[in-house]
């Protein structure tokens, strides 16, 4: 059986995270969970995720702060923040530059998440070879 | 009154001196005349009146004296100087014939006794007197050789004189007086030849007098024919006081009458003959004088005062105008003025100063005017600038309450939102899940799969709120970009959703100008004014939505978008861009809110112009750029 792609979900709401983490489950996603920062970081290195979705505000740190933390795991492919309010173009640039990949606005399409975060690691996947 | 006005204080003065200096030399001449004049007729009148005494005197003495002769030559016949009584009586009788005048003849003999008498009025048988010691025998014995005198009034009226000569027998040397004759004369021939010569009906009077006061004559029958005819006392007394033979003057009667005298002494009889007239007649032709120099001042006068009021009037006249014109000129009048009439003397220079000072007046008003014109203006362009400035400030304020709520309303949209969107996430999560998983196990119930698709939908209309009021209250920074107006619209259209029942039309302005837009926020703005027309059309009749671009004067480019909906009525029309008004049973009441801020944000304007049953357009003006 092949393996799954792992999935790591930083967020603050446990409803949240359980929910996404159930949903894309389904879809075929090993979900792994944080609920700060710090606990998401330490996750990472513990488990060495294929893509992370994290929310951009977190108790402890700002989400942005933690894109490159988390860059330096060369395993660590896709970085999508969720938000639940606008961004600035300012905002969304340096998010890019710290190494987000994709933003997505609460509430989301979770059959256009799915999607995406599989067309992401195909790319990356087609990439690495 | 009204002339009175007209002519001024000026005229008046004027005609004053005109008065004085006409009539003052005219009264000193007329005075000086009338009085030249009545010392002139006064002598001459005198030397008239005593020229008519001496003439009088003169009758007077014949008069008396034609007696004496007839008297004189009688005694010298010789009949009668024999003393013939006989004779004598004769001679006496032819006399008494003759002459009228004479009352009573006697014959004295050498002794101074009556020898003879008759008389007109005596009996057959008259009293016989003796005169030896009376004047009557010794003036006529005497060296005189006559008498004339005695004078008494017969019957006690009429004046009568004794006159008397002595009967000289020439026949001896030297002649011897041996008679004398006597006659007693009546005077009243002389009255009468005065009443012819001074008649009543003129003013002169003359009368003949003795020394002693004795009137023997009259020219007034009613003054001599009296028992005590006598003169005036003030005259009588005058005249006996003369001691020359003739003369005249002024005699002051009692009760204020004055009289002008003349009188002339006849010697030989010790007569005085007078004459007299009242002063008024003496003086009559100074009177006449005296009227007609009174006259003649009435004309003078009346002459003067028409004169010197023409004259007055006329010199004045100019006057009177400038000062009408002064007075208009006073009140500010400068239009209009009376017609100063320029003529060539100091009058004309004041009229043509006067002109100037007016004109100087008008043009110095004028710049007063001009610049009090100026300075409210000024003042009105102040008040304009402060309450421009007043309602900028007011705008800019009233802005910066908008945006502070703005903000302070973004915020919490903000927090809100961000809070809300969780809990949808949720959801959304649970609810995909729930929908995944019943999918799995075969066909779900239908009703259940209904449900799942309200909570999805109830989802979408959550957030597609959150995303309204995120929109409107989120400050953002424009980021402009420039873009041709019509490849945009047409860019956005092509990717706008529009359902089946709307139809769209398109008319682009062919100038097709730049503008300077945030394609986010313009977009978000157009998207909504076609979403709402959209709304007002619903399926199955469905509309068309219009979207054109016009340039409607330089600078600008407007963007209409006009359904053919129901239209808005005019009451709702002017709060429809108020933010979260609204007539949906379902909406936050931004769309046109974010329209308008969107425009604002743009320095552009939105308009919107409905009929009820027609449709609505709306006008977005953007402003353009090269």
């Amino acid at each position: 059986m092949a393996k799954l792609p792992k999935l790591l979900i930083i967020d603050d709401d446990a409803h949240l995270r359980e929910s996404l983490a159930e949903v894309l489950e389904l879809d075929g996603f090993e979900c792994h969970q944080a609920g700060a920062a710090k606990e998401g970081i330490a996750a990472a290195s513990k488990i060495d995720p294929d893509a992370v979705i994290m929310d951009i505000q977190l108790p402890d740190s700002s989400g942005f702060q933690i894109c490159q933390e988390l860059r330096k795991r060369s395993k660590i492919t896709i970085l999508i923040m969720m938000t639940g309010r606008f961004l600035s173009s300012e905002e969304k640039k340096q998010g890019f530059e710290l190494g987000a990949d994709e933003y997505i606005t609460k509430p989301f399409d979770l059959a256009e998440l799915s999607a995406r975060i599989k067309q992401l690691l195909s790319r990356n996947a087609a990439k690495g070879q | 009154m009204a002339s009175t006005r007209n002519r001024g204080k000026l005229a008046y003065k004027i005609l004053f001196w005109f008065l004085l200096i006409s009539l003052a030399p005219m009264i000193f001449v007329g005075w000086h005349l009338v009085g030249i004049t009545q010392q002139s007729l006064r002598k001459e009148t005198l030397a008239m009146q005593e020229s008519l005494a001496v003439g009088f005197s003169d009758t007077t003495y014949k008069y008396v004296t034609t007696f004496r002769n007839v008297l004189t030559e009688t005694a010298g016949l010789e009949d009668f100087v024999s003393m013939n009584p006989v004779k004598q009586q004769q001679y006496l009788n032819r006399i008494l014939q003759i002459h009228f005048a004479v009352l009573e003849l006697s014959v004295l003999n050498e002794k101074g006794v009556e020898a003879l008498r008759i008389g007109r009025f005596l009996g057959n048988a008259p009293e016989m007197r003796d005169f030896r010691a009376e004047e009557v025998y010794t003036g006529a014995m005497g060296p005189r050789g006559q008498f004339i005198g005695r004078l008494e009034r017969f019957q006690g009226l009429y004046p009568t004189v004794t006159i008397s000569v002595p009967i000289m027998d020439q026949r001896v040397q030297p002649a011897k007086a041996v008679g004398v004759i006597v006659a007693r004369v009546s005077l009243n021939g002389l009255s009468t030849m005065l009443a012819m010569e001074f008649p009543a009906s003129g003013k002169s009077q003359a009368a003949v007098m003795t020394r002693d006061g004795f009137l023997i004559a009259h020219s007034d029958p009613r003054e001599i024919y009296r028992p005590d005819a006598r003169m005036p006392p003030e005259v009588e007394k005058v005249l006996t006081s003369q001691d020359n033979v003739k003369g005249g003057g002024e005699i002051g009667l009692e009760g204020g009458k004055r009289l002008l005298g003349a009188f002339s002494l006849i010697d030989k009889l010790d007569w005085i003959v007078y004459v007299q007239q009242p002063v008024e007649a003496a003086y009559q032709t100074a009177a006449d004088m005296k009227a007609q120099i009174f006259r003649v001042l009435i004309w003078v006068v009346l002459f003067t005062v028409l004169l010197s009021l023409a004259v007055a009037g006329h010199i004045t006249q100019p006057i009177r105008i400038l000062k009408e014109a002064a007075d208009r000129l006073g009140k500010g009048q400068f239009e209009d003025l009376p017609e100063v009439v320029t003529t060539n003397d100091e009058i004309g220079d004041l009229a043509q100063t006067f002109l100037g000072m007016s004109e100087s007046l008008k043009e110095k008003t004028g710049e007063l005017i001009h610049a009090k014109q100026e300075l409210e203006k000024f003042t009105k362009f102040l008040e304009k600038r402060v309450d421009s400035r007043t309602r900028e400030l007011k705008a800019a304020q009233d802005e910066l309450i908008k945006k502070e709520r703005l903000a302070a309303i973004g915020q919490m949209a903000s927090v809100v939102g961000h809070e809300i969107r969780n809990p949808l996430a949720v959801i959304n999560n649970s609810i995909y899940f729930i929908k995944t998983k019943l999918g799995t196990g075969g066909e779900p119930d239908a009703k259940i799969t209904k449900h799942i698709k309200i909570i999805e939908s109830e989802i979408q209309q959550a957030n597609g709120i959150i995303n309204e009021i995120l929109t409107y209250s989120r400050q953002r920074e424009l980021q402009l970009e420039k873009v041709r107006i019509n490849d945009w619209l047409e860019e956005l259209l092509s990717v706008y959703p529009f359902p089946a029942h709307i139809q769209v039309e398109k008319h682009f302005d062919p100038a097709n100008p730049f503008v300077e837009i945030d394609k986010t926020e313009m977009q978000q703005a157009v998207r909504n004014l076609i979403g709402n027309g959209i709304e007002v059309m619903p399926a199955p009749k469905g509309g068309k939505v219009t979207i054109r671009s016009i340039i409607p004067e330089a600078g600008w480019v407007r963007v209409d978008i006009a359904d053919a909906g129901s239209g808005i009525p005019q009451d709702v029309l002017d709060k429809i861009f108020a933010p979260f008004f609204t007539t949906k049973a379902r909406g936050t009441g931004l769309g046109l809110a974010v329209v308008r801020k969107v425009v604002d944000h743009h320095k552009g304007k939105v308009d919107v112009e409905s009929t009820v049953g027609v449709g609505t357009t709306f006008k977005l003006y953007i402003p353009t750029t090269a």
